[in-house]
């Protein structure tokens, strides 16, 4: 074989390669799709066809009529919204607190930071579970706003740093020689700068929180209080199947995160490598 | 008064980097505190204690909760467990991360959108693909045992989840499709870094395609293969949600992992002293990893 020849079926030898891994890495994906909108009469049987034969959405349907779907879905949407604000305007300011200015006990505050990020969550999970009782928050809304924040703010916060160290200092510098205070530079240069970062972390702080299901599932007991995700889970191990349920309710859990990232995967991927690789 | 007024503004001048810092920290720095910082220390009193759910006033008994623990083979296995685990994982996902990174490096037509596709079960959320595999690995209806017995690999379908000799496989073939794309990821944008010329260099030598892959590529990923597998290895060895709702650490015990040891203990149990001694014990472990990944993510040679 010619070195051209060699190189042609070592390339189409790649893309088989790669067509391969692609259908195995969507085919999960395929299956949730067409799980939601198979009949029942479809579902339960041991030789699933690949295709609904007729294609319902009496699964949504029932998962909306039957369920505190709607209610759920409206907590997760409460929850992560409020835990990603609170997160984001507080790990902003620490961010380039230790990102950019020099003070004692700064890189202990960073490593702190990136420890409590880091550390098993079930470390403080009990002791936080006792605290809410002690405090009567169990089976609220407010208790998981509170505790989701103790595992997305030290994530953000570390995230942020890292996005304020690539900003170049000589920016700020300038600005400030230009005649504006500190605070000037951090609202005129630096924050802008560091917006698309900001909502980058912003997408993943909402996305752990729309994720989380332990604190929920053991803090809330009322069915109307949880998060979709406890909701979700806890069919699997009814005495009906509901797998038809549960795969429409996972598209829907799934749709504003995947809308988002797809939206934004130019700057959120180059966060994620520049967050997690450069620090 | 004026006097005053003007020392005490040069006062902020000369401290203003040191004010201004403290200020923006206060509100992370309030929040670890009450949220992190304080229940651990909490946690670290119970583990001492035969804190009871339900029981307001625990006694201190000492190391006792640890001594039991200690001398209880379930511990241990919950332990060794999580190791294997996470370690098998890292592996599988490091090697199949770093094939799809360097097909995708490669200029091909439609690279946008496969690049895209392989991001997806990363970005998916982690509740709906753990829904999703359990959906698949199902004994009864499952697709997995209907494409098996299709291509006639086996002939009894297979109980994936309540099998103890498939259930961690198993979990571990799920983590591996949630966890790829973030090695993959990260590998891309090291193989990008990498100049051009070192592989120019490298072909007027007459050096192979695995030679340059052993000499330049792999080399020059060394600090992002580090990083990513200390993080997988963390986030692996903590893992609690994709167990839970899979198996609740069954069939028997076959799938306890040591976070899900913790919560039976505390939770079905009701012993909290002992549940809160278990993430104790392993801290010191832990404590070794982040130091080590700290380093590594701050740029120091390790």
């Amino acid at each position: 074989m010619g070195y051209k020849m060699r190189t042609k079926v070592f390339r189409g030898l790649n893309f088989l390669l790669l067509a391969i891994i692609l259908i195995l890495v969507l085919f999960p994906i395929y299956w949730m799709l067409v799980t939601a909108f198979k009949p029942k009469a479809e579902l339960y049987r041991p030789d699933p066809t690949l295709w609904p034969s007729n294609p319902t959405y009496e699964a949504a349907l029932h998962l909306f009529q039957r369920t505190p779907f709607f209610i759920q879905l409206r907590n997760s949407v409460l929850i992560s919204a409020s835990v990603t604000t609170i997160a984001i305007v507080a790990s902003s300011l620490a961010g380039y607190s230790i990102s950019r200015l020099h003070f004692p006990g700064r890189d202990f505050m960073a490593s702190s930071i990136f420890f409590t990020y880091l550390i098993p969550g079930t470390m403080t999970l009990i002791p936080l579970y006792v605290f809410m009782s002690q405090l009567g928050l169990l089976n609220s809304l407010t208790c998981l706003v509170l505790s989701f924040l103790s595992f997305t703010v030290p994530y953000s916060t570390w995230m942020l740093k890292g996005y304020f160290t690539s900003i170049p200092m000589e920016l700020e510098e300038a600005a400030m020689i230009d005649g504006c205070t500190r605070l000037g530079a951090l609202a005129k240069v630096v924050f802008p700068l560091a917006a698309p970062g900001v909502a980058a972390v912003g997408v993943y702080t909402f996305t752990m929180s729309w994720n989380q299901y332990l604190l929920p599932m053991l803090f809330n007991n009322k069915e109307e209080l949880w998060t979709m995700p406890v909701a979700l889970a806890g069919w699997i191990y009814g005495d009906v199947f509901m797998w038809g349920e549960i795969m429409s309710g996972a598209i829907i859990m799934s749709f504003p995160v995947l809308l988002l990232y797809f939206l934004g995967q130019r700057f959120l991927v180059a966060g994620l490598t520049a967050g997690a690789v450069k620090g | 008064m004026t006097q005053f007024v003007r020392s005490a503004k040069q006062w902020y001048l000369i401290h203003e980097e040191t004010v201004i810092g403290y200020l923006f920290l206060l509100p992370v720095a309030a929040i670890l505190l009450v949220l992190v910082g304080y229940p651990g220390l909490v946690g670290i009193w119970y583990s001492l204690t035969n804190k009871m759910i339900g029981y307001t006033n625990p006694s201190f008994i000492g190391l006792r909760n640890y001594i039991e623990l200690i001398n209880d083979a379930r511990l241990i296995q919950a332990i060794i467990r999580s190791l294997w685990f996470s370690f098998a994982a890292m592996v599988l996902k490091l090697v199949f991360g770093l094939l799809v990174a360097l097909l995708i490096n490669q200029r091909f037509p439609g690279r946008w959108f496969v690049r895209g596709a392989v991001l997806l079960p990363w970005a998916m959320p982690s509740i709906a693909a753990i829904l999703i595999w359990a959906w698949m690995y199902n004994d009864l209806f499952g697709v997995f045992n209907f494409l098996l017995m299709e291509a006639g690999i086996v002939n009894v379908p297979i109980n994936f989840l309540g099998d103890r000799r498939w259930v961690m496989p198993s979990i571990i073939l799920l983590n591996l499709w949630r966890g790829f794309p973030f090695f993959t990821i990260n590998l891309l944008a090291g193989l990008q870094a990498i100049p051009e010329e070192l592989y120019e260099a490298a072909r007027i030598d007459g050096a192979s395609a695995f030679q340059n892959f052993l000499h330049i590529t792999l080399p020059s990923l060394r600090t992002v293969i580090l990083i990513i597998c200390l993080l997988s290895f963390i986030w692996n060895a903590n893992i609690f949600t994709d167990v839970w709702v899979l198996t609740r650490g069954g069939p028997g015990k076959a799938s306890e992992v040591f976070s899900i040891l913790t919560f039976k203990l505390a939770f079905q149990g009701l012993e909290l002293g002992k549940a809160a001694a278990v993430p104790v014990l392993l801290m010191p472990f832990f404590s070794i990893l982040i130091v080590f990944l700290n380093k590594a993510v701050s740029g120091e040679e390790v």
